[in-house]
């Protein structure tokens, strides 16, 4: 069997050895390394195909690792963080993290967005872009062909530019996208009103959606970061 | 450029103080010169504006301006010859000098007392810390009895206890570790408040993210607990630290939860009048018993840190008991004049 190998950097030994434990357990091959140093070592001997970042490392900022593997590849990066801070959040999934976790987390949540990281980069994002391509995650479906989008039978009428957002989100499903990145995406620019600018159309999206709060929705919103699609397992 | 226009406030204020006070002095000495012909109370009725003056404003120079105002108007209109400035007369310097040295030394001792006050409230400010601490680590000793017990249970006699034990154990665990985690955001936030100097940094949230955060949130400790969900339809935007108001909701809702007896109920809303948010977290519970409701928000962490985070943002708290039933807390958030250019979309 071809298991995924995951490179874990996390420089507490017992963290480490919860995240190593917790992979092996479903099925991936898990390598351990303590620091930025060994990380990078790690990377290149073995090829993992995904990596475990914690931004605090002794030696090295985790951030100063990703923006060097950046450099030489886009495999799938998970960077575990405390709460407190968003800017490093924020700063990570602009340098080209796919996703994050915040400490402390629950052993589900990890799996999960190790399982969707892998899986995206997988099929990257190429469903919008192939002809007849549709996306699904539970009753929501995209037709990309027709730049229509559907609840069950019913058609939900977006504007342009709501149509493009949701678009750009189900092209990432799964994956977090900053407001930086999706404002980047639709309107080429950014300016002082621009995050308003994506809020603002954000919460038509959510109505036009159906989304209540605190519900199972189809958009996922991470305040101060970003937001992601749900794949609708 | 808040914090300079509290300064030329504070200036306002004891500038109307002085001025006010001097007038009242002059209009006094007019009618002790008319009425009483009592000449001699006057300057008297001057020390007593200048020490008064002296008291009641900021450092030395509203004192000293109001001592020399004084001597001058005493000299001009109150002492011979009248309503000429005249120093060749002895009597006038030396009451000018005694005023000036009444001014000089009541300031001194104001600043002095106004230093000693200052001094308290850090000693206090301490004190109050120090009880956390204690009250903290306290606190922190049962969730590890707990975690550390079970821990070394489950390894040194692993094979004694059934499956259901076991469950049982690490529910325990997962649990009080859970409430760890809360405490250290509560800590977290506190810390991040602690400094004055550090003014929070507001930004712009949407109130329908942020209800729907603090609810996913929630929900992820509490399963069970529904929560009746009121917010205006239309997008409010509103200047906040989110992660810290996510944690003053959160904290009120989990307040309820665990303190709120009899409770089956939990209503948050959020209403917008003029130009204020007020967010209502209310249950149904047994209500806030009489002798704590003045004191609440200084007994547990949790609600203390609510207090800290809303005093931060300028914003008001307050508990109360609903006429019916249940207890009703209650911050606002002011919402400034959004700029409309970016509304079109």
């Amino acid at each position: 069997m071809n298991r995924y190998k995951i490179l874990v950097i996390e420089d507490e030994v017992h963290i480490n050895n919860l995240l190593k434990t917790l992979m092996e357990a479903n099925g991936y091959q898990a390598i351990s390394g303590y620091s930025c140093e060994e990380g990078r070592m790690l990377y290149s001997s073995y090829r993992p195909d995904l990596v475990i970042l914690d931004l605090g490392l002794p030696d090295k900022d985790g951030i100063t690792f990703l923006a060097m593997l950046r450099k030489e590849s886009g495999i799938p990066v998970i960077v575990l963080s405390a709460r407190s801070d968003e800017r490093d959040k924020v700063e990570a999934l602009n340098l080209g993290a796919n996703d994050y976790v915040t400490k402390p987390f629950g052993s589900a949540e990890l799996v999960a967005r190790v399982r969707s990281a892998l899986r995206t980069n997988s099929h990257r994002s190429e469903d919008g872009k192939v002809p007849g391509g549709n996306f699904h995650s539970g009753n929501l479906r995209i037709d990309y062909d027709a730049r229509q989008v559907w609840i069950g039978e019913a058609e939900v009428r977006l504007t342009q530019t709501e149509y493009n957002i949701v678009a750009l989100l189900s092209e990432h499903a799964g994956k977090m996208l900053t407001y930086s990145f999706i404002i980047r995406e639709i309107w080429g620019y950014n300016d002082a009103g621009s995050t308003k600018k994506l809020q603002v159309n954000m919460a038509n999206i959510r109505k036009k959606l159906g989304a209540q709060p605190g519900k199972k929705n189809y958009i996922i919103n991470e305040l101060g970061v970003g937001y992601r699609m749900s794949e609708g397992e | 450029m808040k914090g300079c226009w509290e300064r030329m406030k504070k200036i306002w204020k004891n500038i109307g103080l002085m001025v006010g006070i001097l007038i009242l002095t002059f209009g006094i000495g007019l009618f002790l010169n008319d009425a009483l012909q009592g000449n001699a109370l006057i300057p008297s009725v001057f020390v007593l504006g200048v020490f008064l003056i002296s008291v009641f404003t900021d450092g030395f120079v509203y004192g000293i301006i109001a001592a020399i105002v004084s001597m001058l108007a005493v000299n001009y209109a109150f002492t011979f010859p009248y309503f000429r400035i005249n120093f060749t007369i002895p009597e006038n310097l030396v009451s000018g000098v005694i005023m000036i040295a009444i001014t000089l030394i009541t300031c001194f001792l104001t600043s002095q007392l106004k230093r000693q006050e200052q001094l308290r409230l850090e000693s206090e400010r301490e004190k109050m810390r120090a009880n956390l601490l204690r009250a903290v680590s306290h606190d922190l000793r049962t969730p590890l009895t707990t975690i550390y017990g079970s821990s070394s249970a489950m390894l040194d006699q692993n094979h004694e206890f059934t499956e259901a034990q076991k469950r049982k154990m690490l529910l325990g665990i997962q649990q009080d570790a859970q409430w760890l985690h809360r405490m250290v955001e509560n800590l977290l936030s506190i810390t991040r408040l602690d400094d004055e100097n550090v003014k929070i940094i507001k930004t712009e949230t949407a109130l329908d993210e942020l209800i729907d955060s603090v609810l996913v949130k929630f929900h992820k400790r509490y399963q069970e607990q529904e929560i009746e969900v009121e917010i205006p339809d239309e997008l409010v935007m509103i200047p906040m630290d989110a992660i810290l108001i996510e944690q003053v909701i959160i904290n009120l809702l989990e307040n309820a939860v665990q303190h709120a007896e009899g409770m089956n109920k939990i209503w948050l809303r959020v209403f917008i009048i003029s130009d204020k948010a007020i967010f209502e977290v209310r249950d149904n519970g047994n209500g806030i018993p009489k002798e704590q409701l003045r004191t609440i928000f200084s007994e547990g962490i949790g609600l203390s840190v609510c207090a800290t985070i809303i005093k931060a943002h300028g914003g008001d708290i307050t508990a109360e008991n609903a006429k019916d039933r249940g207890a009703i807390f209650r911050f606002t958030l002011d919402i400034e004049e959004l700029g409309q250019e970016d509304e079109s979309v």
